[in-house]
């Protein structure tokens, strides 16, 4: 019996439905430590991997992945936390007043609900840096824009279903943009050019 | 010393290998839309297959150089004039210090590399010299190469004998392509009458394409009310699905991570041809078992490490 179902995505790429984040992460940075794959990458609700087809097959992952130990997670550390400063709404946060509207609350009361509470980094995707925050208030949740902005300048914070994310470069994007912060996601003159990683947490401070 | 660009066609920039392993920080892989390309012109100066190249969109760039060097070609074929002198395509090439090289516009395929014996100078960022523009880094300062531009190699290079590339290795270019590919994992949430047009249809490539991603136009292929899914992992040569049904199949500079479902993946074996897909050809997808595509793309790197032994497809 296998530890987690598995899906080919491709006769090179295969994930594996895993339904808690922790664990995904656990898990690649197992995998990715052994070097053996092209790239390990974690989702929301789904670990996968691709891989060289000659010099890996998925039975090996999937060994791999049922004798990977997995610790308990450790609620003795207190997760690193991130402030993430924001000029919420104005030319900055384009749909904060539209979001407002289809809500039924104001935009203090919002900026209120958004400043209140610690947003745990779930996954970096996208583009370099792109954090998608969960955490959000069920009474936040909107869905994406129909129609994505073709460009969106860095810092952007965007709302779309339960996750908040912080755009880290120019570039298109669908979410609902609520402010921006100057903070840089990436930057590639930093040592670490990612600010942000999993693990973390962040908090919005209105500015 | 070094090479000055005069012109720089479309869109220029200096790419090498894939920059692998850091999608789970959101830093797609750029590197050569067309690796199989850039391993040819590295073999021609005898270089190694990922060394940096000029990867030209649209050709159209012409430079002179400072001191001699040796050059090749390789990808979608155009002229090629040294100081009023044409010159084979698939050839190295020697140059001597204060000519200028001329290369013109492929009439078919879409990119042409220009390899240098000991390989260009670029900047290394996350173990890779290739450029991702949208964050402006590697290759020559992170941006598309200009007029004025001066590049540098890495010498010195060979003195053996000039190389020609054998016959049986110029990968033709085309305006109609047929691709290999495999389902993927929500290939089954397209509509009956989608499923069959897939891999039956013929699609043309739509004007908004770059390294990112190929748009196609055609047949609308719609998937069933489950539209969206939780973010997870894309690969360039993953085909998505969109809400408005017009597929898109993601490329080197591609994101890393995506909602669309994930209706068919281009096999690796064909995967280097994505490259050279210019806006307006046709494509269709030849289906194929993931069995199949994995032996395919090994037949293909067998053969061609006849001659190229450190090939790797990806």
């Amino acid at each position: 019996m296998r530890r987690f179902r598995s899906k080919v995505v491709a006769e090179d790429c295969v994930e594996f439905a895993i339904n808690n984040l922790g664990v995904i992460h656990q898990l690649a940075d197992q995998l990715r430590a052994s070097g053996r794959f092209e790239d390990v990458v974690p989702g929301l609700e789904v670990l996968t991997i691709r891989f060289h087809p000659e010099q890996v097959d998925i039975a090996e992952i999937e060994a791999r992945l049922d004798e990977a130990v997995l610790r308990d997670p450790d609620s003795s550390v207190t997760p690193e936390v991130m402030e993430i400063h924001v000029r919420y709404g104005g030319t900055e946060g384009p749909d904060l007043s539209d979001i407002c509207h289809r809500l039924g609350v104001g935009e203090t009361e919002l900026i209120a609900s958004h400043t209140d509470g610690l947003y745990p980094v779930e996954i970096i995707g996208f583009t370099p840096g792109f954090a998608y925050l969960g955490g959000l208030p069920a009474h936040l949740s909107v869905p994406r824009r129909s129609t994505p902005r073709p460009r969106l300048p860095a810092g952007s914070i965007g709302l779309a279903g339960s996750h908040t994310g912080i755009y880290a470069l120019d570039g298109p994007g669908g979410w609902s943009i609520i402010g921006r912060t100057n903070h840089k996601l990436f930057d590639p003159a930093r040592p670490d050019p990612f600010l942000i990683r999993p693990g973390m947490s962040v908090r919005f401070v209105a500015i | 010393m070094s090479a000055v660009i005069i012109r720089s066609g479309i869109q220029a920039s200096l790419q090498a290998g894939p920059r692998l392993g850091f999608r789970h920080r959101g830093m797609p892989w750029a590197g050569a839309a067309d690796p199989l390309s850039m391993a040819l012109a590295n073999w021609l100066v005898e270089n190694s297959v990922a060394a940096p190249v000029v990867e030209l969109t649209y050709g159209g760039m012409s430079l002179t150089f400072e001191r001699s060097a040796r050059l090749a070609l390789a990808g979608a074929p155009c002229s090629v004039v040294l100081d009023g002198a044409e010159k084979s395509f698939w050839q190295a090439m020697q140059v001597r210090a204060g000519q200028t090289l001329e290369i013109g516009a492929p009439p078919a395929g879409l990119r042409t590399y220009l390899a240098i014996g000991g390989g260009w100078s670029g900047d290394v960022f996350l173990g890779s010299v290739s450029t991702y523009l949208p964050a402006a880094i590697g290759g020559y300062a992170g941006r598309a190469l200009k007029p004025g531009d001066q590049l540098t190699w890495i010498g010195p290079a060979t003195t053996a004998p000039l190389r020609v590339l054998p016959e049986e290795l110029r990968t033709p270019v085309s305006k109609s392509w047929a691709l290999r590919a495999t389902v993927s994992a929500e290939t089954d949430w397209l509509q009956p009458e989608a499923r069959q047009s897939l891999f039956h249809d013929s699609f043309q490539v739509e004007r908004q394409s770059d390294r990112m991603g190929l748009r196609l136009g055609g047949p609308r292929l719609q998937c069933d009310a489950r539209a969206e899914i939780k973010s997870s992992a894309t690969f360039p040569g993953l085909l998505q699905c969109p809400p408005d049904g017009a597929p898109i199949i993601l490329m080197v500079d591609s994101q890393t991570t995506g909602g669309y479902p994930r209706i068919a993946h281009i096999a690796r074996c064909d995967r280097h041809l994505l490259g050279q897909i210019r806006p307006s050809d046709r494509l269709r997808l030849l289906p194929c078992s993931p069995d199949s595509a994995r032996k395919a793309w090994q037949a293909k790197q067998a053969y061609f490490r006849l001659w190229i032994p450190d090939l790797v497809l990806y």
